[in-house]
């Protein structure tokens, strides 16, 4: 007897809820995902629809991209004050290092590798041309404490930008703390990641224009991707590269080892990662050491098959092109050349005076 | 009420018996007190000064007569600066059971698991700002050791980059057999008073090789490269030695 107007009210509730649950109503919309606004330095891409990815503990933002421009092309980040990011990576040879086989640092010493173009670079996975840095903010660290490079160590770096009152500013402002090698790192980071090209003759004929690329680019691509030219393997995806090490049987003996430099394993001896080739009509001259002046030389070494080397890599051959093919080939690697990449305002130096420190 | 002050007694002993050790350090040059900026002599006879010394203490621990562990947790950087001092300096705070023990034991460098990990979120004293990372082979420097060599043409800066995980030192200065090593922990606390002999670096390997600032790829000891794989691995031989108690 007691428990009946408990049922009742149970019923009751039930129908209520059913009820509810069934009454016809308006669906709310589904939830339009809002395309994040296009940041000011990027520029128009022509065919590639992706975006660089963003580390979740360095989100982009406009002010922290605008210092690390300014970081990128202030020499005060060096021991002697003389030597910026933007003076290895210059913007008019694409962000490499102007025709200069290695780079010099602080007091003149000489590094013993080529300067890479940082066209794209937010979207390689390893770092160096060992590759073995995983991330752009532990990439910077390298140059800027190197020895012959930057040269500073972290306590003298944020003294140094500490007592620069725009810079305690802006770090408070970005990072809400003070300035760090940590948070240099990241603020260079966020500006490297703004450094895309993507208005090539090539971008524009896989857009869809026909006349982008010439008859003997066309022949170029053509051979690039066969297994004749092969070097597609390697050079493979939008940025042509697989971000992998291998040997290019450059030398018998390498004088610089490589990615073994880190492993101390003898099948390591003589790798470096492969390079973009985006740009790559700029950033002469070539290979890890910049040893090869021309990227006919380049294309020539590649169709000789190198040197003999135990650790080549399996692809590394005689190709038997001819003379023809070997300037189709260049032909078509120079139709990667985006000269909006290197006259975009907002990629050059901040105030505009000179692009290079 | 007799129980309940019974299970708290061990608490109370812990409590009684924990007392505060400081592990300090001496630099030394060979028996001699290590100053920055003073000139020294190699045993190859090449002079040369020391600018810098930073290294990663880990995984310590003090030995009791019965060979069981006290294991102290953290990881310690230790960083002797130009401008301070160089002896009897405080590296590590611990707190540890007062008594007898037989000696102490850890690493120099950085536990692997921690090795490895994203730098660019790690904090002090890992993480970049430490100045100890290693940004082309990803990792840490364990034993940083910079200084300048005073040769006939000039004054280069070398520097002496000891790390990857093959690298990392281990310190074992106890000894269970003999009572040479006794280390008394009174209820008070103390401190352990180690040396750190900097100049083991520079005695010579296998066949009289040895550390010749006049070659310049020898002056960049960091990597595994052809010419310095040989020495880097006779630095961390000597280096095994370096370490020793000072009472």
């Amino acid at each position: 007897m007691r428990r009946r107007p408990m049922v009742w009210v149970g019923l009751l509730l039930g129908v209520g809820l059913l009820g509810w649950y069934f009454w016809p109503r308006t669906a709310p919309p589904p939830p339009v995902a809002e395309p994040p606004p296009p940041h000011p330095s990027s520029p128009r891409i022509v065919f590639a629809e992706r975006s660089v990815p963003i580390p979740e503990d360095n989100p982009q933002t406009p002010a922290k991209v605008a210092l690390g421009r300014k970081l990128f092309y202030d020499p005060r980040l060096s021991k002697d004050n003389t030597i910026a990011c933007a003076s290895c990576h210059r913007p008019e040879f694409a962000f490499s290092d102007g025709g200069k086989p290695v780079s010099t640092g602080i007091f003149g010493r000489q590094g013993i590798r080529n300067a890479p173009t940082l066209t794209n670079v937010g979207f390689r996975r390893h770092l160096f041309w060992e590759g073995r840095s995983p991330r752009l903010e532990l990439q910077a660290v390298g140059p800027l404490t190197a020895h012959d490079e930057m040269g500073l160590e972290p306590e003298e770096l944020a003294q140094r930008l500490q007592a620069i009152p725009e810079y305690a500013q802006a770090f408070r402002e970005v990072f809400g703390e003070p300035p760090s090698l940590r948070a240099v790192t990241y603020a260079i980071a966020a500006f490297e990641r703004t450094l895309l090209s993507y208005d090539s003759p090539f971008d524009r004929y896989q857009a869809g224009d026909d006349q982008a690329l010439s008859p003997a680019a066309l022949r170029g691509m053509e051979l690039f991707l066969s297994e004749k030219g092969d070097c597609f393997h390697c050079h493979v995806g939008t940025d042509f590269t697989d971000d992998e090490p291998r040997n290019t049987a450059l030398y018998t003996v390498y004088k610089d080892i490589g990615l073994a430099r880190a492993t101390g394993k003898d099948e390591d001896v003589g790798k470096f990662k492969t390079p973009t080739l985006r740009n790559v009509a700029l950033t002469a001259p070539y290979m890890h050491d910049g040893s090869i002046r021309t990227l006919r030389e380049v294309v020539q070494h590649y169709n000789r098959g190198g040197e003999p080397n135990l650790n080549a890599d399996a692809l590394i051959r005689p190709l038997g092109l001819t003379d023809q093919e070997v300037d189709d080939l260049v032909a078509f690697l120079e139709a990667l050349t985006d000269t909006s990449f290197i006259t975009n305002p907002a990629l050059l130096p901040p105030g505009g005076k000179g692009s290079t420190p | 009420m007799n129980r309940w002050f019974l299970s708290l007694v061990p608490l109370l002993l812990t409590g009684v018996m924990a007392a505060p050790v400081e592990l300090k350090i001496n630099l030394r040059i060979g028996d001699q007190p290590m100053q920055f900026g003073q000139t020294y002599q190699t045993p190859q006879g090449q002079r040369y000064q020391i600018d810098m010394l930073k290294f990663y203490i880990s995984d310590l621990a003090l030995v009791r007569p019965d060979g069981s562990e006290v294991k102290v947790d953290g990881l310690v950087l230790a960083d002797f600066k130009r401008d301070a001092p160089t002896q009897g300096v405080s590296v590590v705070k611990m707190d540890v059971p007062a008594g007898q023990y037989r000696g102490i034991r850890f690493n120099v460098g950085v536990p692997r698991e921690l090795n490895h990990l994203d730098a660019a979120t790690q904090q002090l004293p890992l993480g970049v700002n430490s100045g100890m990372y290693w940004a082309w082979n990803p990792g840490y420097i364990f034993y940083r050791l910079e200084g300048r060599a005073l040769l006939p043409e000039g004054s280069p800066k070398w520097v002496i980059h000891m790390g990857t995980d093959t690298f990392r030192l281990p310190v074992r200065l106890h000894d269970l057999q003999t009572r040479r090593v006794q280390i008394n922990i009174p209820s008070g606390g103390g401190s352990i008073l180690l040396n750190l002999d900097v100049a083991k670096a520079f005695e010579p390997g296998p066949g009289g090789v040895f550390l010749d600032w006049r070659k310049q790829s020898l002056r960049q000891l960091h990597g595994l490269g052809p010419e310095t794989a040989l020495l880097m691995s006779v630095v961390y031989f000597n280096m095994q030695s370096a370490f020793s108690l000072a009472q």
